[in-house]
């Protein structure tokens, strides 16, 4: 059966976000749901990050005497330091990953040895 | 008159008894009302004696017990921002508890948060090692209240750690008690900044026993897995109460007893890395925040290695941001896992959408852990962070907080809300935490909020008062401190933005990560079998040959004894009459012999 959606009267609002969803969630982060949105907020953060260097170098009357003192210092070792802890994931997971009930069998597989 | 002297009588007892006495009251409670008085009004009478001391940094009493000079009550700076961290939580736990009605958890919970309170404001080494005992016992029935195999066989595993570590603290004190001649805190060691801290040897043996003890319960390296296991394994409620006692006293002990021990400042730098990788790979999320305060600990042990008045004061400030920050990030988890009756981040996703205010929380629980400016974090952490920078030869151990940071950022930062509230939609749907919960949650976001915006109050109660206020005018919102965290936060983000774009953020998958806890839990029981295979093999040809003696000897006597048998036979009267007289012969030689 071809079922139609029912159209709106005009004193009925639209519903926003999805059936059930809460409104708060409607209000606060339905935005975040299209790509677009995400490229949009990658680009400002890129942004805001130049930004700040900018600031240090207006602000900071500080003189450079160590790789620790050159403006967008902290700013470079959050990214590699960050890219860092998250690619060790890949292979320390195939290294140290086992099965849900690895402690829980005597092989670590079940279906093995019970 | 009466009342002012049942006052002057309330505030001379050390406040963890209230919650003692709290428990009582909660585990005999019939109704709701009674139950809610308890669990909310034992922690604010705490509070209440905790705030006007008769004295402070002194004894309170001191009581004479089978020889021995005890002190119940003392308190001083240091006790009462710790001891103001554990009312808080014990409070705000309370709240996040009355939806269940569960003694059990309950009364352990409040005993747990008494004996802890009890311990940091005990002025003898007997007391401290009495209320650390109880906190044990009460910590180990939250585990065991889920009622579940899992958390059974963890609470077992959590029990006996803690009971190794509270034998080598027993023994450590001891010993160091009879070396030195007295158990009381404030004649074990001098004053350093007018505070009793640093106050015990760590090279005696009772010493390194003491730090031995301490040292498990604060989760160091190597013998950290007890709080992995253990955490993700309880109730929704059980890892909100279990949070913020045993680590954060232990931190407490450190700075009491071991303030300025060099070693800790290492100790505590490989604390705040190593659980950073493995809360990367970890699906549970609530492992994760375990992971997590893993690492918050390291910086705390940290800075109390580092022992300058900026580190000690930092150290304090987080031990007690940490406590509200992470029982809000646990308290969000425990909604999702009374919701779902899982926090596995495979199975979750989108839960934004019927559980906001939950996420909202959770928001502001990960900016608070990831120190951003103006919340709770940022005024702890920054404080520790530039007593590294700024201490001699610690640039190695400041750019290992320095990445620490960042990684606190990746797993509790983004990947606890952004992989349950956000990332795919897992089309669960699952109903908004209970209004308790989300009150919890509410007080615990607007402390974060009020500790990060308005410092003062909270800088006002540090172990060091003055200094404290000096950092809070001169550094805390300075320019360059505000702009180097918020560059370090921003292009962390953005790495974790352009890592999921190119899509080489690692998935979560199920499965368990293997920690050192393999060694005890895999290993030691794989070798036991290896060594006993000979006793076993020994056992089974034994077990074979006492088999075939017990049947060989059944089927003699069944030939013997049958209805067709030997000794069912007719036998003449004269046969009967011999054996009758050979019995009688036999009798009257053993007679005669005797």
């Amino acid at each position: 059966m071809n079922e139609e959606k029912p159209t709106p009267t005009p004193n009925q609002k639209p519903q926003l976000g999805e059936a059930g969803e809460h409104p708060l969630s409607v209000l606060l982060f339905s935005w975040m749901r299209s790509k677009l949105a995400f490229r949009i907020f990658m680009a400002v953060l890129a942004a805001l990050g130049a930004v700040l260097i900018g600031l240090e170098v207006v602000f900071s009357h500080r003189p450079v005497t160590s790789i620790v003192t050159v403006p967008g210092f902290f700013g470079i070792f959050g990214f590699v330091a960050f890219a860092i802890a998250v690619l060790s994931g890949w292979p320390l997971g195939k290294l140290l990953r086992r099965p849900e009930d690895y402690y829980e069998t005597r092989s670590g597989e079940a279906g093995r040895d019970r | 008159m009466t009342v002012d002297r049942l006052l002057d009588f309330a505030v001379t007892i050390n406040p963890g008894f209230y919650l003692i006495i709290a428990a009582l009251l909660v585990a005999v409670a019939k109704d709701a009302f009674t139950r809610a008085v308890a669990l909310i009004g034992g922690p604010g009478l705490a509070l209440f004696a905790m705030l006007y001391p008769p004295v402070s940094g002194a004894d309170v009493s001191r009581e004479l017990f089978v020889g021995f000079e005890l002190s119940l009550y003392r308190p001083d700076s240091l006790s009462l921002i710790f001891g103001l961290g554990f009312v808080l939580a014990a409070a705000l736990g309370g709240v996040y508890s009355l939806h269940r009605r569960d003694r059990l958890q309950d009364a352990a919970g409040l005993v747990y948060a008494g004996a802890a309170l009890g311990a940091i404001f005990a002025g003898d080494l007997i007391t401290l090692v009495m209320f650390a005992e109880l906190a044990t016992l009460a910590s180990a029935l939250l585990v065991f209240a889920a009622r579940t195999g899992p958390a059974y066989r963890a609470g077992m595993r959590f029990l006996t750690i803690q009971i190794i570590a509270g034998l080598l603290l027993t023994a450590g004190v001891a010993l160091y008690g009879v070396e030195k001649g007295t158990f009381l805190i404030a004649e074990l060691g001098g004053l350093w900044n007018g505070l009793v801290i640093g106050i015990i040897d760590p090279g005696s043996t009772g010493g390194m026993l003491i730090l031995a003890g301490v040292g498990i319960k604060a989760a160091f390296p190597l013998v950290h897995n007890w709080l992995t296991d253990a955490y993700p394994n309880t109730t929704e409620t059980g890892a909100v109460v279990l949070s913020p006692y045993t680590t954060t006293m232990a931190v407490y002990l450190l700075a009491r007893f071991f303030a300025g021990y060099e070693p800790l400042i290492w100790i505590g730098a490989a604390m705040t890395i190593y659980p950073v990788f493995f809360a990367v790979m970890e699906n549970d999320l609530r492992k994760v925040l375990a992971y997590s305060t893993n690492n918050q600990i390291g910086f705390m042990v940290c800075a109390v290695g580092i022992g300058s008045t900026l580190s000690i004061n930092g150290a304090a400030a987080h031990a007690v941001a940490h406590i509200v920050f992470k029982g809000l990030l646990f308290m969000t988890m425990g909604a999702i896992q009374l919701r779902l009756g899982t926090t596995k981040a495979s199975e979750l996703g989108g839960l934004h959408r019927t559980m906001p205010w939950t996420a909202l929380a959770c928001l502001v629980g990960a900016a608070s852990i990831s120190a951003l400016p103006f919340f709770a974090g940022y005024t702890s952490k920054t404080m520790i962070m530039t007593a590294a920078e700024s201490g001699p030869g610690l640039f190695v151990v400041w750019l290992m907080l320095l990445f620490a940071s960042a990684g606190v950022l990746e797993h509790s930062g983004i990947k606890v809300p952004f992989m349950a509230f956000f990332s795919h939609d897992s089309g669960k749907r699952p109903e908004e935490a209970p209004f308790n919960m989300l009150l919890a949650m509410g007080l615990s976001s607007g402390l974060c909020l009020i500790i990060g915006l308005y410092p003062g109050w909270f800088y006002e109660l540090l172990p060091f008062r003055d200094q404290a206020q000096e950092f809070l005018v001169q550094d805390l919102f300075s320019i360059s401190h505000i702009l180097q965290q918020l560059q370090l936060l921003t292009f962390a983000v953005l790495a974790f933005m352009v890592l999921w774009w190119f899509r080489v953020y690692p998935p979560e998958r199920p499965g368990v990560i293997i920690d050192v806890e393999w060694v005890w839990r895999k290993a030691g029981p794989m070798v036991g079998r290896a060594l006993t295979r000979p006793l076993r093999a020994g056992g089974r040809i034994v077990s074979a040959l006492t088999s075939s003696a017990i049947a060989g000897i059944q089927s003699a006597s069944r030939q013997v004894f049958a209805a067709e048998g030997v000794v069912s036979r007719k036998f003449p009267l004269s046969a009967t009459a011999i054996l009758a007289l050979c019995i009688l012969g036999v009798v009257m030689l053993i007679s005669l012999f005797q």
